[in-house]
């Protein structure tokens, strides 16, 4: 086939080849060994779902992998659909020896070796579906409520823990108020150097519109900002190599 | 998750060991451990030179010693400070678990330490190492659709069975051309698979690359691998000195197995093998394509933890086809065919030309057979080359 390059696949057909033309003097030491250890079938495409006699299916559908999907499924949606915040929760998703679901007993919502999460709520849901033959909603109920009273739990504990731990002398971090606080102060600084900004634009359109009349507010200079002005030397010639910088259109300059 | 309860017999325990001496009761224990104390004792002896010098010699500070407490104090009045030391390890090591019992849980160091052997391949150990996670449903290669057993959450999942026969076939080809003194070449250029490669290659007296693979080093070897050092060994894997002039004149060898832990990053690898005839090993993830090695074996290759163990593995087959091999050595027959066109220098002919035995029994078809009896005769050599790359660790070799 064009695509495809079955060298590797062909590797002690190629080494009989080579040596029945008599290009090599001898076959290699592993022709044995793959002689007794074939390789695998390749590009082989199982049949995954089966062809239905009703219309003509695509077939090239029918060699694709199927979805796996457990009845559990439906209650993760639903518990994770009324507990949003449950999935932002982190995960631990290592497994020890791989055997690890086997040895739960789900006749508790804690087991020993497990996070309590919502993985807990669904396999208890359908532990008392099973074994105490309850209907859907009423499981869904029970579980949720057991892992209720252990969340609230943990956070008694937590928040007893942080007590005890300022009592003795512990600080932390930045709380939430605190951090907010600091946002907003500095939004509120951005705010009024923006706001300054408008006023001095507004006041300088003014100001230009009124060319005639002088403002007698406080532009007038007192003491020593009025004897630094004097001292002041503008940077710029007029008339000069360098030139002058452009300080505005025709209306300053009239 | 490390789940720690407490031991039902940790206080008989106890009071166990407690009654017993503590001499005799650590005696037994140095016995066993005394190869690794005597690294430590090499260490602590300049600290305790040091020590000694420094401070008084009569005022030593007084330490709790759980052994001399209860031994008679004349045994223990002039005991140094390593030695002090080394007794607390011993006692921390005997009574420091008691009163909880630690259930077993996933270590990933005992992956490189002692890796898992064919014999020990289960769904649960490829499962918990994550080897069936594939790629999105999207980047798949639909020659793999055999080793996929269905789609999750968006992503194609590799059917464990296929991955266990197909390691365990692959295991048995390293087992074979191990015992056959076969060159192996572990490959794995991917951040953090140095280790679990070297590893393989060290179990498996074979060699082992995880840096860039530079091209050519077999299409071209004569040119970027001239520099390396070949020497010549004798059945049971001594270097035989002398062959010099020999080996200057050899061809550049190539390995006669490659296994690789990434084949999507090696191509050029795996394209260089397919033109020079050289059975591959890799390990093809749902968007590589399994054609370009002879032997795939479909798992994950972007998890660490699959490498790993899949890495232990075929390292640990090698190993016992090593085994094998030198077994059959020291009994005098060797399982390869050996090298041809040389010469044994003349120092060592007049030697084994008197010892000379019949020959060596060799393990091949007689069809495939070379007509170098005198080789056989004198049991004699097999090239090895040390890589260029394998020897980085390592100083060169002018």
């Amino acid at each position: 086939m064009g695509r495809y390059d079955f060298r590797p696949m062909r590797v002690r057909q190629t080494a009989k080849a080579l040596f029945d033309a008599r290009r090599n003097d001898s076959l290699p030491q592993w022709y044995n060994i793959i002689g007794d250890i074939p390789p695998s079938e390749t590009l082989a495409r199982p049949l995954q779902r089966a062809p239905t006699t009703k219309k003509a299916r695509k077939p090239s559908r029918m060699f694709q992998p199927l979805p796996i999907a457990y009845p559990e499924d439906k209650l993760r949606s639903e518990f994770f659909g009324d507990h949003p915040w449950e999935l932002a929760r982190p995960r631990i998703i290592v497994e020890d020896s791989g055997n690890d679901a086997k040895h739960y007993d789900w006749s508790n919502i804690v087991q020993p070796g497990k996070q309590l999460d919502g993985e807990s709520v669904v396999q208890r849901q359908m532990w008392l579906m099973k074994h105490r033959a309850m209907s859907k909603p009423m499981a869904y109920d029970v579980a949720r409520r057991e892992f209720y009273f252990h969340r609230h739990r943990e956070d008694i504990r937590r928040r007893v823990a942080q007590e005890e731990a300022l009592y003795v002398g512990a600080y932390f971090g930045k709380g939430p108020m605190e951090i907010g606080m600091e946002l907003e102060d500095r939004t509120w600084e951005g705010w009024k150097r923006w706001a300054r900004e408008q006023l001095d634009d507004e006041e300088a359109a003014r100001a230009q519109l009124f060319s005639a009349a002088p403002s007698t507010e406080s532009t007038a200079l007192e003491g020593e900002e009025f004897e630094a002005a004097l001292e002041e030397v503008q940077s710029s010639v007029p008339q000069s190599k360098a030139g002058q910088p452009a300080l505005g259109g025709a209306a300053i300059h009239p | 998750m490390i789940i720690r309860s407490v031991a039902r017999a940790g206080r008989r325990a106890l009071v166990q060991t407690s009654s017993q001496p503590w001499r005799r009761f650590l005696a037994t224990q140095t016995d066993t451990i005394e190869t690794t104390a005597e690294n430590s004792f090499k260490q602590f002896h300049s600290l305790e030179a040091q020590f000694n010098a420094t401070a008084p010699p009569q005022e030593a500070v007084p330490s709790f010693d759980p052994a001399a407490a209860s031994a008679p104090a004349s045994a223990h009045v002039t005991d140094s400070v390593a030695e002090q030391y080394h007794r607390f390890k011993q006692s921390q090591a005997l009574i420091g678990k008691l009163g909880s019992y630690i259930t077993p849980h996933y270590q990933p160091h005992t992956l490189l330490s002692n890796p898992p052997s064919p014999a020990d391949v289960t769904l649960e150990l490829l499962l918990a190492s994550e080897a069936h996670q594939g790629h999105a449903t999207s980047l798949w290669n639909p020659a793999n659709a055999r080793y996929i057993h269905g789609i999750r959450q968006g992503v194609h999942i590799i059917s464990l069975e296929a991955t266990a026969a197909h390691l365990r076939r692959a295991a048995k080809v390293v087992q074979e051309v191990s015992r056959r003194g076969g060159l192996v070449l572990f490959v794995g250029t991917r951040d953090g698979q140095d280790r679990a490669v070297a590893r393989a290659s060290e179990l498996a007296k074979g060699y082992h690359l995880f840096e860039r693979w530079i091209p050519g080093s077999i299409t071209n070897g004569q040119q970027i691998l001239s520099k390396c050092r070949t020497k010549v060994v004798n059945g049971k894997d001594e270097e035989i000195p002398g062959f010099e002039e020999q080996l200057m004149e050899r061809p550049v060898l190539r390995p006669d197995l490659v296994v690789c832990m990434n084949p999507l990053e090696n191509y050029v690898l795996l394209h260089e093998c397919a033109l020079n005839n050289i059975p591959t090993i890799g390990v093809i993830d749902t968007n590589a394509d399994p054609t370009w090695v002879t032997y795939p074996i479909p798992a994950n290759d972007d998890s660490l933890r699959c490498i790993q163990v899949i890495a232990g593995v075929l390292g640990r087959a090698g190993e016992a086809g090593q085994k094998q091999r030198l077994e059959l050595a020291e009994t005098g027959r060797v399982t390869y065919r050996p090298a041809d066109n040389l010469v044994l220098p003349e120092a060592l002919q007049e030697k084994t030309v008197a010892a000379a035995e019949p020959g060596a029994e060799m393990d091949l078809d007689e069809s495939l057979e070379d007509a170098d009896e005198l080789a056989d005769k004198l049991d004699m050599a097999n090239n090895r080359e040390m890589s260029n790359h394998a020897a980085r660790a390592i100083k060169k070799i002018d």
